[in-house]
C-alpha cells in the first residue's frame, strides 16, 4: 500500500460527505420488491417442488425397499415352498394309497377300518391346523416337525393296520397247514 | 476473527433471504449511505447515484440467496455498486480509464509531498480529474481495492491497472500542486 492510500485510508470518512434520500430511495426499493412479493416458506415454487420430488423419491424408496424386501423373501419362500409341497403331496399320495387300500381290503373288519380312518381324519384335521399355521410361520421349527409327526403317525397307522392283516393273513395260512 | 467478520449481520441477511422486511430495511438503513457515498463519487450526478443505489439494494434482495458469507454483506453489496457505477458510465460512453497507454513511474517523494496535502484538497483534486483517471483513484485510494481486484471490476490487466493508477496519481498531484 503506498503512503497516499495509507493517508487517504486513514482519513476515508471525510470521503462519506453525501447523505442519501433514504424514504425516497427506500420506497422505490420496497416497490420493486413487492413484485415479488414475500412468500412463506412452505408457500415458495421451488420448494413445493423439492418437496414433491422428495416425496416422491421417499414414497418410491419405501415401496421398493418393501418390493426388494419382498421379491426376495418371496423367491426364498417360494423355493422352501416347492420343496414343502412336493414331499407334502408324495406323503399325501402315498397316505391316501393306502387308505384307500385298506378301504377296498375285503378282509378287514368294517369296524377295524372305521376305527382306522376315524384316526386319520382326527390326524387330517390337526394336519389342516398346521398347514395353516405353517403360512403364517414358515420358519417356524416346531411347526415343520408336528407336520412330519403328523405324517409319522399316520405311517405308523398304517403300518400297524397292515401289520394286523398280516398276521391275520398268517394265523389264516397257519390254520390252514394244521388243518 | 476473520470468519467473524465474515459473518457480520448474519442474522439480518438470514432473514432477509426469506423475504423478512424488516430486517432488509435494517440492512438498508446500516448501508445505505456508504453505498450512496460510493455511487456519488465514481457517478458525481445524485439522481444517477440514487438510481444505481436504488437498482443495486434490489438486486442484492433479489440475489440474496446466492451470498454465501465468502466476504461480508457490506462489500458484497459494494461490488455490486460499483459494478453497476462503472456499466452506468459504460452505457453513457464516460470513460472508465485513460485513453493514453504511456506508462509512468512516481517517486516516493511526491507521495510524502501529497501526505502533507490537506484531505479536503485531494477530494476537490479527485473531482477535477478527467474522467478515464478518476474511477481508477476512486477504487484503489479510496474504495481500497488492490490491482487485481480493480482489473476484474474494470476488465483490464493488473499491469494495466498499475501503470493507470500511477499516471492518475501524477495527474492528481498536479492538479492538488495548483491550488
Amino acid at each position: 500500500m503506498d503512503n497516499l492510500k495509507k493517508h487517504i485510508q486513514e482519513n476515508k470518512h471525510l470521503f462519506d460527505e453525501h447523505r442519501a434520500d433514504k424514504q425516497k430511495i427506500w420506497q422505490n426499493i420496497e416497490s420493486n420488491l413487492d413484485t415479488s412479493r414475500i412468500i412463506p416458506l412452505w408457500r415458495h415454487p421451488l420448494l413445493k417442488i423439492a418437496a414433491s420430488i422428495l416425496i416422491l423419491i421417499g414414497t418410491y424408496s419405501v415401496f421398493s425397499f418393501f418390493a426388494t424386501s419382498e421379491f426376495n423373501q418371496n423367491q426364498q419362500n417360494n423355493i422352501v415352498h416347492q420343496e414343502l409341497r412336493d414331499i407334502d403331496t408324495y406323503y399325501k399320495d402315498l397316505v391316501s394309497f393306502q387308505v384307500q387300500l385298506i378301504h377296498r381290503n375285503p378282509k378287514l373288519q368294517p369296524e377295524d377300518k372305521k376305527k382306522f380312518l376315524s384316526f386319520m381324519d382326527e390326524l387330517d384335521e390337526e394336519y389342516d391346523v398346521l398347514k395353516l399355521e405353517m403360512a403364517k410361520n414358515l420358519n417356524n421349527e416346531y411347526i415343520l416337525e408336528a407336520i412330519v409327526n403328523n405324517y409319522k403317525k399316520r405311517i405308523e397307522l398304517i403300518e400297524n393296520l397292515l401289520k394286523q392283516i398280516n398276521t391275520s393273513k398268517k394265523l389264516n395260512t397257519d390254520e390252514d397247514y394244521i388243518l | 476473527m476473520e470468519t467473524n467478520i465474515l459473518y457480520t449481520h448474519k442474522d439480518l441477511v438470514e432473514k432477509s433471504k426469506f423475504g423478512d422486511r424488516n430486517s432488509q430495511y435494517r440492512l438498508y438503513e446500516l448501508y445505505i449511505d456508504a453505498m450512496y457515498n460510493i455511487s456519488m463519487r465514481m457517478l458525481g450526478i445524485k439522481e444517477d447515484a440514487e438510481d444505481i443505489v436504488q437498482e443495486s439494494f434490489i438486486d442484492a434482495f433479489k440475489n440474496l440467496k446466492s451470498f454465501r458469507y465468502e466476504s461480508t454483506f457490506g462489500s458484497w453489496l459494494k461490488r455490486i455498486v460499483i459494478n453497476k457505477s462503472i456499466n452506468h458510465l459504460k452505457l453513457k460512453k464516460i470513460p472508465v480509464t485513460p485513453l493514453d497507454q504511456h506508462e509512468y513511474h512516481i517517486s516516493e517523494e511526491i507521495d510524502e509531498q501529497i501526505m502533507a496535502i490537506d484531505i479536503s484538497k485531494i477530494k476537490s483534486g479527485i473531482n477535477l480529474l478527467p474522467n478515464g483517471y478518476k474511477q481508477i483513484i476512486n477504487l484503489y485510494l479510496i474504495e481500497g481495492y488492490d490491482h487485481i481486484e480493480i482489473s476484474e471490476i474494470l476488465g483490464i490487466t493488473i499491469s494495466t491497472s498499475k501503470s493507470q493508477y500511477h499516471r492518475a496519481k501524477k495527474k492528481l498531484v498536479e492538479i492538488v500542486n495548483t491550488f
